[in-house]
């Protein structure tokens, strides 16, 4: 599988839980990157764009009643394809942890 | 902030601005509510200088046009290495290597990726240049305006199959 770019991994991977709008996005990418990555206008919907063109996610502003959003946001979720690719990219990250705390005697416990 | 920052979005190009602009305005406001104008203008001014050109190469660099290029790139590179002595052979490989990135640039992103289609590279170019042998070998002596045409599917065929080899050991190399 062609390796995600680093900001299309934080995204697709923060969508595994469900749709989400931009900024709820943005928030989720810092809460699991645990505040290290903070997207800025710019970077998160240039990922977007590339995500939406790559058919890993889908727009679902539409696609439900939105009655309880004030704002006109718009929504983002998964395709089935890109959950698979997240769900790729999310393997491959855990084997690669895996293998490199067998040589990091020295490293926390989890 | 917001004002200066609807207006730097102009650095954007077009379709992008129209798509994303309003989002981008209304992400930035609801940062700032969050985060207050010092700490947030200083990741603004980062996010602009780092997205705006890449966004300006991928507008012009469309994934539907990246493959004609990977191709046009390997049929310069065969003709610079049949003609152009040792120079054309660096510039070859250099050909060859952008055409490489290219291609894998243009590839859509699947979890069960395997192999790709550079064998319809490789097919395709030994078709051709069998069609070609062939063709001259029945119709004997070509015509002035024939060779032209013959030479420039013979480059096409080579193209076609350095192409093929090129992707297919890029492909073994990816699944590696």
């Amino acid at each position: 599988m062609k390796q995600l770019p680093a900001a299309s991994m934080h995204l697709v991977l923060a969508l595994l839980d469900g749709e989400l709008h931009g900024y709820a996005l943005m928030r989720r990418v810092e809460e699991l990157s645990d505040g290290s990555v903070r997207m800025g206008p710019g970077t998160l919907y240039g990922t977007i764009n590339r995500l939406l063109a790559d058919g890993l996610i889908v727009e679902t502003t539409d696609a439900k009643d939105r009655a309880d959003d004030d704002e006109r946001r718009r929504y983002y979720e998964l395709t089935p394809n890109g959950r698979a690719v997240a769900i790729a990219e999310a393997t491959r990250l855990r084997n690669l942890v895996h293998r490199v705390a067998g040589h990091l005697p020295r490293i926390a416990p989890a | 902030m917001l004002s200066a920052y609807r207006a730097l979005l102009y650095l954007y190009p077009r379709e992008f601005r129209r798509e994303f602009g309003d989002d981008m305005v209304a992400l930035l406001r609801e940062q700032r509510a969050d985060e207050g104008t010092a700490r947030v203008a200083g990741r603004l001014v980062l996010d602009l200088v780092t997205t705006v050109p890449s966004s300006h190469l991928e507008a012009h660099m469309s994934r539907a046009s990246a493959p004609t290029l990977a191709v046009v790139l390997v049929a310069l590179a065969v003709v610079f290495a049949v003609v152009g002595g040792p120079f054309g052979l660096v510039v070859a490989v250099a050909a060859l290597a952008v055409a490489t990135v290219t291609w894998r640039r243009s590839q859509p992103i699947v979890a069960d990726a395997s192999g790709g289609r550079w064998w319809k590279f490789l097919a395709g170019g030994v078709g051709l240049l069998v069609t070609l042998i062939v063709v001259t070998t029945i119709t004997g002596e070509l015509p002035e305006g024939g060779w032209f045409v013959a030479m420039t599917a013979m480059f096409t065929s080579f193209a076609l199959i350095a192409t093929g080899i090129v992707l297919g050991i890029a492909s073994r190399f990816r699944t590696a």
